[in-house]
């Protein structure tokens, strides 16, 4: 497999009459797990479809997987995989036949399409449904079936277009270990979504677009940037915690269970722990709180505009 | 592959995610695959049996004359000094009412769904063009088509050999049908596939679709007739009977088994009247598979 980027972004703009959907979107993107975070209308699903070669840039180039989609579309389309977020099944057919049929569609043979079938759909936990209707599945079953078409053809990146989207808190907690696992396929993701804690459980890298334009984009990690609270858990003995800790003149709050500590500074969280190592309380957890990606969405977003 | 194992007593496998280093087709093996897919569905192949129905009975309703011809034909084979057929080689590249009916019912089944049910985002996120689907989708109709009309017809020409007094004779004597009638089979099966598919993709609702094919050659129809009158074989026919889309091929198949249109068509005493007819059934296909196109044209410019 190529190590070069994933996505080569450069100078897109696309403009519909009357409105720009991208306006000079420059940005490359390494291989792994990426969210393609924005509010609904950002742009997302127009990426998307000049991701595919499926809409022709008003003004500038893209690459995916190393090939310019403006030249080779087929090209690009035979290494993508993609998961829309509407419903786009065929009720009335089971899923291995629809997931085969995708895979040939990708291009595999016959057997090979019919055997991915059924260890895709074994993978995403679909096995023992997999000769039922589609029309008889739930939601998450239905979005299961999705992904597995998306998978069945062997892709080097997979489209999903808001893969949590209608799912009840199992089913999405579900969806997001499945996207997780995809990364240690060696499997690289583009998830476009506007629900920020699932790209910030999943995603190592972010791409953030608001009307059109970037927001900002980078590794996880480094969008998240600390708050100057330091949570502590200490189990049930909280209260004692923050009188200690008013008495060193640090304010701090018991919520939850747990002691949340205004510092400033690396030596405020030395007096943190002398304190709780003073009045012999159990250290459970001692931790920096870092901003969510909501956090960073707005102030960037808003600053931006 | 992990394995996890339980006590001596066998292990759970988790096979994880295998992925695929073997041959990989582009373009033409998508189409080919939906060509397969949509000729499955066609066929109610891998579906209830309700959906068997329908294509199944056609091949039943459309070989029974074959098999009736060949019937008599044994039956009498010793009695009479001349055969008696009850139908024609040519005759038997026609219109029936089993054919129309099933054009309108699996025309619609095969292309209605796919914008419906939202599928062809997904398809052509595949290497698919617009080209591509079209040419599947027409294919498998025109296939299916081909496939029930050219059948009957080896039914009754393999039966007609093998009850004449000497089958050698009866193949050296009918050469000419085993070009004629796979021409004229191909013609009439290209037409009704392009013509069928057109209208089905103007609709997501198959009984829209399936009412407007029959609503369409059934309009002509009555419309030619109505201009053309009830006497053209005696005061000559007009170039109005064109307007019937139902028949038109049928003109070609007459070109083809005799040379010239039918003298008892509704066509008949009009001047180039074979040419008008071609030139009629080639703009039905033109503009039939220009509105197919531009319908699943799925790159935006």
């Amino acid at each position: 497999m190529d190590d070069g980027p994933l996505l080569r972004i450069d100078g897109l703009t696309k403009r519909y009459p009357g409105v720009t959907a991208l306006d000079d979107l420059t940005v490359t993107v390494p291989r792994g797990r990426i969210g393609l975070v924005g509010a609904n209308g950002a742009g997302k699903t127009t990426t998307f479809r000049l991701l595919l070669g499926l809409a022709h840039p008003t003004e500038g180039r893209v690459e995916v997987c190393g090939i310019d989609v403006a030249h080779d579309p087929i090209g690009v389309r035979s290494r993508l995989g993609y998961m829309p977020e509407h419903d786009c099944l065929p009720l009335d057919q089971t899923a291995a036949d629809v997931v085969s049929t995708f895979g040939e569609l990708s291009g595999l043979p016959a057997r090979a399409a019919r055997q991915r079938a059924s260890d895709i759909l074994d993978l995403v936990g679909l096995d023992e449904a997999r000769f039922r209707p589609i029309s008889g599945f739930s939601t998450g079953m239905r979005q299961r079936t999705k992904l597995a078409q998306a998978l069945v053809g062997d892709p080097e990146l997979i489209l999903l277009d808001e893969p949590t989207a209608g799912l009840d808190p199992l089913g999405r907690e579900e969806m997001l270990a499945l996207v997780a696992r995809l990364g240690t396929f060696g499997i690289s993701v583009l998830m476009a979504t506007h629900l920020l804690d699932d790209v910030q459980q999943v995603c190592d890298y972010v791409v953030m677009i608001d009307a059109g334009k970037l927001v900002v984009s980078g590794a996880t990690d480094s969008l998240l940037e600390r708050t100057g609270i330091v949570t502590v858990d200490v189990g049930p003995r909280g209260g004692e915690l923050v009188e200690g800790l008013t008495k060193v003149g640090l304010a701090s709050i018991a919520e939850d269970g747990l002691v949340e500590v205004t510092i400033e500074g690396d030596d405020h969280m030395d007096i943190v722990r002398d304190v709780v190592a003073d009045l012999g309380l159990p250290l459970y957890r001692l931790s920096t709180r870092l901003t969510s990606l909501d956090e960073v969405f707005l102030r960037r977003a808003g600053s931006a505009s | 592959m992990s394995t996890v194992e339980t006590g001596g007593h066998g292990a759970v496998y988790d096979r994880g995610y295998r992925p695929y280093d073997g041959a990989r087709g582009r373009r033409g093996a998508a189409t080919f695959a939906l060509y397969k897919a949509s000729m499955r569905r066609a066929l109610g192949i891998r579906r209830s049996w309700r959906q068997k129905v329908a294509p199944f009975t056609l091949l039943g309703v459309v070989t029974i004359p074959a098999i009736v011809n060949v019937g008599i034909g044994y039956v009498t084979r010793d009695q009479l000094e001349d055969r008696i057929e009850i139908i024609t080689y040519r005759d038997y590249v026609g219109v029936s009412s089993a054919l129309l009916l099933f054009v309108a019912l699996v025309a619609p089944d095969v292309m209605c769904p796919d914008r419906r049910q939202r599928v062809l985002p997904l398809m052509f996120a595949r290497p698919l063009l617009g080209t591509d689907y079209v040419a599947a989708k027409v294919g498998a109709i025109g296939s299916i088509l081909f496939a029930f009309s050219f059948i009957p017809q080896v039914v009754l020409f393999v039966g007609n050999m093998l009850v004449s007094d000497s089958a050698l004779d009866y193949f050296s004597g009918h050469l000419d049908v085993l070009w004629k009638v796979p021409v004229s089979v191909v013609l009439l099966a290209l037409y009704y596939a392009v013509v069928g598919v057109a209208i089905a993709s103007l609709t997501d609702r198959r009984i829209v679709a399936g009412a407007a094919v029959i609503g369409l050659f059934l309009i002509t129809s009555i419309a030619s007739g109505i201009i053309v009158g009830e006497n053209f074989e005696i005061e000559g026919g007009s170039l109005a009977a064109l307007i019937n889309v139902l028949i038109l091929p049928l003109y070609l198949r007459d070109l083809v088994f005799l040379g010239h249109v039918d003298p008892d068509s509704p066509l008949t005493g009009v001047d180039n009247g074979g040419l008008f007819a071609v030139a009629t059934y080639v703009g039905v296909l033109v503009v039939c598979i220009g509105v197919l196109l531009r319908r699943y044209r799925w790159v935006e410019r």
